[in-house]
């Protein structure tokens, strides 16, 4: 890009006005106007914000402790710990489950590997950004706040600035991937039951269209010569 | 963790090398490698699950497949089942080897379960490894996956996952081939094979930590780790354990500056990998709540109550100094300090203070002279092929564990000849070439007979055939090892020492192998923690600089010290980490002692028995938060490294003595851990050469060597206590599982004390008409009776009685009496 076709990108947006939205409490509020623009802007559909710990549909919670999310976090902010699950009164299926479980927010940097590296989409983001804790205990969220309440929505905790709606699209997307890494792997990605709340759809990772174009021939031929294994 | 895959395997190297061909590369193996470890040596990794360099190779998950071609064509072959032969063409990379390592891989994955977010080994896995490096990425299996109990525990501390087994033989292997405790097994065929204990049998062995860490999957895990922590939340240093004193390489690994497991680190010396359960377990004792956190002081109503380090100190050293005459204090323990401790210790009682009554030795030892001053062997030395070994102890099982693991192999492999002199049988079981039990008292006289060659008739039940073959191999010209520990705490240290002096009368290059369970009792008694000797072994005649007030005459040992507590010439007692209530051999003896006692000090690490009678408690840092060093039984040096912090105030116990001396208006002259070192390496003959930071990270560990040329002078007569009327004498040994600290204090070692029961030999079991169990009445010669369940015990001799020391239920300390040669006893049905 040229030198003028920069500033014609910046004069462009010039008139575009401010898409910034103003909250109550906000710079207006202070200056005396109403606050009829009390109002978020819509998010994407894919954002990510704080997480929740989902419970399957009969409460069982989906977490298993393997602490995957706490060895890929690049910041280091998750902290797990696993324990034998209570025969008795088990916490989640199987021989496992998570009995700490906390994010310090201080350090997240919602980058969703956590998501991403979960075996059992136990931990997913809402679109949730607006937490203005005010000191650390509140910015490290235990267990007990990150987990879904019995109707299936994220808990709203005191310093957290809630909307009709916000809560919308919280059990997360995945990438169907191959396990091998091949480029051309189409998978069906699907999301196990879970209280009722937040759940859709998983994505492909890529259309057909793509994954044909992406594809390369040789990749084939390989795979033949290696007796077809897949 | 490849903490135990030492591909080195020892092969002799002077042997002429195999020429042979790899992945194009023209190389060089020695005679008779395994083509695995060949290549593994030259930087090429063959896959595996099944071989292990420690044990036979079997060849049964056929993932060590690789293309050889030996003149006939190329073919498909299992590296870990071939030797290198010569001009052989090997590829690991062919097309051929890729398909079938993705051909083995898949089919393994077919039953495996993919849980491994919630396996143990999941992170730190072979199978998970190889399944990315070698496989083929994809299955074609749709079909549900075979299905079992998830985990079933197989003993109190191994859960075996069946669904999760490749059928690799390892853990089975090591029971049988290792450790001689074929527990486990495959049962049934086919799609349906499984490993599994025996119906009614759990896998109790001392060793079964060992197959958690072998197995290649999370097929066994250890009920102690499980969940605690995954592989890459491990930190990880190497280090030595201080269980006992074979001194087995270990790393330890925490998290969240906990510990959380220790695995056995492979050193060709000492372990070979393997660990026993309590060298492997036995840290979960650091993070006991019984952890001493602050110093204690005895308030004027009588009451424990915390204190700052500055007061705890000031009031030890003034007792110290109060006590005026330095023979009127006693020291006690020593054993689980760090080389550097012992020696800081030693110089503040003994060069300060001028106290020579201290023993690191509960009267559960041997005189430091012969200890210090017998020509010692290595344990390789040992358990050379064809040599032989004499077992003048108690059963190695019990009391050094991978020690035992390493003669047995010796035994089983290497065609070793063991004549066990031991008072019962031991764990060796028909191994052994010569069987020679003696009753207690009349092992010197038994050593005395094979050195003159009086093997004709039976002694003392011992029939000739024994004693000829153990007098033939005394003679035979094989190298000759004497292992030689307190066998019978009941029976006194003279009586094994006169056995000693016969033995080598016999043969004059019989070389020794200290078998003195304690921790770092060898290092205690190098660094002079032992009456009558200075660091190294040196007399108290030789001037040390910074040792002026060295004691002019020999001190008590601790059966004099509790003796002369008793009458009163003692009243301040010392412990350094010792618990004489519960670990002394004459439990009444040191409970009379601590009845009048005027002041102890302890510097320990748990509340015991002791150290809640003691009127200022210092808290030590334990194993695996201070950094030192360690010396094993055959005089190896090897590496204690901290990894967590001591709990609360504790502190490494030579910080401890810095800070008493200098309270007392001294200095010792060090300031850091180097400093000490420094000063050993000027003040104890033998550590002069050392090379403490290098030295000591080498794979084995440097060797102190004494520099003496003394050696001892033995003597041969012992009392021979004639039998009297009672009959029965007594045999008191330890178990592995006993009442003390590091076990009573790890949650998952503690249910596995067992009760003392009696054993008496199968003849005069049935002559007394007893059944098993039955209650008996036991009378101690000149002392009380005792109601004791009794059993009958095949590995004892006819006249003997044997009970455990330090178990449940009974206490074997009230049986025993300091300074008799043997104890006798009298049984009775109740």
């Amino acid at each position: 890009m040229g030198y003028f076709e920069g500033f014609a990108v910046t004069l462009k947006k010039w008139g575009e006005g401010v898409t910034t939205k103003e909250y109550r409490g906000g710079r207006t509020d202070r200056k005396g106007h109403i606050s009829d623009k009390d109002q978020k802007s819509p998010k994407p559909e894919r954002l990510h914000g704080r997480h929740v710990l989902n419970r399957y549909e009969d409460g069982m919670e989906k977490c298993i402790g393997c602490e995957l999310c706490a060895g890929v976090c690049p910041a280091r902010c998750i902290y797990v710990r696993g324990k034998d699950n209570p025969a008795d009164e088990p916490k989640s299926p199987g021989e496992r489950y998570g009995f700490v479980y906390e994010i310090n927010y201080l350090r997240c940097i919602h980058c969703d590997l956590c998501v991403e590296a979960c075996p059992t989409e136990a931990i997913t983001e809402t679109k949730l950004f607006e937490f203005s804790f005010t000191n650390r205990s509140d910015a490290i969220y235990t267990k007990d706040e990150l987990l879904v309440g019995d109707d299936g929505r994220p808990q709203n905790l005191p310093w957290e600035d809630w909307r009709e709606g916000d809560d919308r699209d919280t059990s997360g997307w995945m990438r169907a991937t191959s396990p091998s890494g091949r480029a051309s792997y189409l998978g069906t990605p699907s999301w196990s039951g879970e209280l009722g709340y937040g759940v859709r759809s998983g994505d492909l990772a890529q259309t057909a269209k793509d994954a044909s174009s992406t594809e390369r021939s040789s990749h084939d031929d390989d795979d033949d010569e290696h007796g077809g294994h897949h | 963790m490849t903490a135990t895959e030492n591909p080195e395997s020892p092969a002799p190297e002077a042997e002429p090398g195999v020429p042979f061909t790899l992945n194009g590369s023209e190389l060089t193996a020695k005679a008779g490698e395994l083509l695995i470890d060949a290549a593994q040596r030259h930087g090429v990794h063959i896959p595996h699950f099944c071989y292990h360099p420690r044990m036979t190779p079997v060849g049964m998950c056929r993932m060590c497949l690789v293309e050889v071609d030996t003149g006939r064509g190329p073919a498909l072959q299992p590296s870990c089942m071939l030797s290198v032969t010569p001009n052989m063409k090997v590829n690991t990379e062919s097309e051929p080897t890729t398909r079938a390592q993705d051909g083995v891989l898949e089919l393994l994955l077919i039953n495996h379960p993919l849980d491994c977010p919630v396996c143990d080994k999941g992170g730190e896995c072979p199978l998970q490894d190889n399944a990315y490096a070698f496989g083929p990425g994809e299955s074609r299996f749709v079909e549900e996956k075979r299905h079992y109990e998830k985990p079933i525990p197989i003993s109190d501390l191994v859960l075996l996952d069946r669904e999760r087994c490749i059928l690799c033989d390892r853990c089975t292997r090591f029971a049988s081939e290792v450790a001689g405790d074929p527990l486990i097994h495959f049962i049934d065929r086919g799609a349906q094979t499984q490993v599994n204990t025996f119906p009614e049998h759990e896998f109790s062995s001392y060793f079964s930590g060992n197959t958690v860490q072998i197995c290649p999957v999370g097929a066994l895990t250890a009920q102690p780790y499980r969940f605690a922590a995954r592989p890459w939340d491990l930190a990880e240093v190497e280090s030595t354990s201080m269980v006992d004193s074979t001194g087995a390489r270990v790393a330890v690994q925490s998290s969240q500056d906990r510990l959380v497991r220790i695995q056995g680190v492979d050193s060709d010396a000492t372990n070979w990998g393997w660990l026993s359960d309590k060298e492997r377990f036995a840290y979960e004792a650091t993070d006991s709540t019984e952890r001493l956190t602050q110093p204690l002081m005895r308030n004027d109503a009588g009451e424990l109550v915390s204190t700052r380090w500055n007061g705890a100190i000031k009031r030890a050293v003034a007792a110290l100094t109060d006590a005026a005459d330095p023979r009127r204090i006693g020291v006690l323990g020593g054993a689980r300090l760090t080389l550097e401790s012992q020696y800081a210790w030693a110089k503040l009682l003994k060069g300060l203070g001028a106290v020579d009554n201290i023993d690191a030795q509960l009267g559960d030892g041997l005189p430091a002279d012969i200890v210090l001053g017998l020509p010692r062997a290595t344990i390789a030395e040992a358990c050379e092929p064809g040599g032989v070994v004499v077992l003048l102890g108690a059963d190695p099982k019990e009391e050094l564990p991978t020690l035992y693991l390493r003669l047995r192999h010796a035994v089983q492999f290497d065609g070793v000849a063991l004549i066990e002199m031991s008072p019962r049988a031991t764990s060796f079981g028909d191994s052994v070439a010569a069987r020679l039990n003696p009753l207690p008292g009349a092992v010197g006289h038994l050593a005395a007979a094979l050195a003159e060659g009086m093997v004709g008739t039976s002694i003392g039940g011992i029939a000739p055939a024994q004693l000829s073959t153990a007098h033939r191999l005394l003679g035979s010209g094989r190298p000759v090892t004497v292992i030689v520990g307190r066998g019978n705490l009941a029976e006194s240290p003279e009586i094994v020492v006169s056995a000693l002096a016969a033995l080598r009368r016999a043969n004059p290059d019989v070389r020794f192998l200290s078998a003195l369970r304690r921790g770092n009792v060898h290092g205690a008694l190098e660094m002079g923690l032992t009456p009558g000797f200075l660091p190294g072994g040196q007399g108290l005649d030789v001037e040390l600089p910074g040792w002026e007030m060295a004691p002019q005459s020999r001190g008590l040992d601790a059966t004099g010290i509790l003796k002369s507590a008793v009458n009163g010439t003692l009243d301040t007692l010392v412990l350094l980490g010792a618990d004489p209530l519960e670990d002394f051999a004459d439990g009444t003896l040191a409970a009379a002692a601590f009845e009048r006692l005027g002041t102890v000090i302890s510097v320990d690490t748990f509340m015991t028995a002791s150290t809640s009678a003691a009127d200022v408690i210092l808290p030590a840092a334990m194993f695996g938060e201070a950094d030192g060093t360690f010396m094993n039984l055959e005089g190896r040096l090897s590496p204690v490294r901290a990894k967590v912090t001591a709990p609360g105030q504790g502190r490494p116990d030579w910080m401890i003595a810095t800070d008493m001396a200098a309270a007392a208006g001294g200095d010792l002259g060090f300031t850091t851990l180097h400093d000490v070192r420094a000063e050993i390496a000027a003040r104890v003959p033998g550590f002069a050469d050392i090379d403490w930071a290098s030295d000591l990270g080498a794979e084995d560990g440097p060797l102190v060597r004494p520099l003496r040329t003394w050696t001892v002078s033995l003597s041969e007569t012992a009392p021979i206590p004639p039998a009297d009327d009672y009959g029965l004498r007594l045999v008191v040994d330890r178990k592995l599982w006993d009442n003390g600290t590091m076990v009573t204090e790890s949650g998952s070692l503690r249910p596995l004390i067992g009760d003392a029961v009696l054993g008496l030999s199968p003849a005069d079991f049935s002559r007394l008409g007893l059944s098993s169990g039955d209650d008996v009445d036991v009378t101690i010669a000149g002392g009380e009776t005792h109601t004791v369940a009794a059993v009958s015990d095949n590995r004892l001799p006819v006249g003997a009685a044997h009970i455990p020391f330090a178990l449940n239920s009974v206490r074997a300390q009230s049986f025993l009496s300091a300074g008799e040669p043997v104890i006798e006893l009298r049984v009775r049905p109740s």
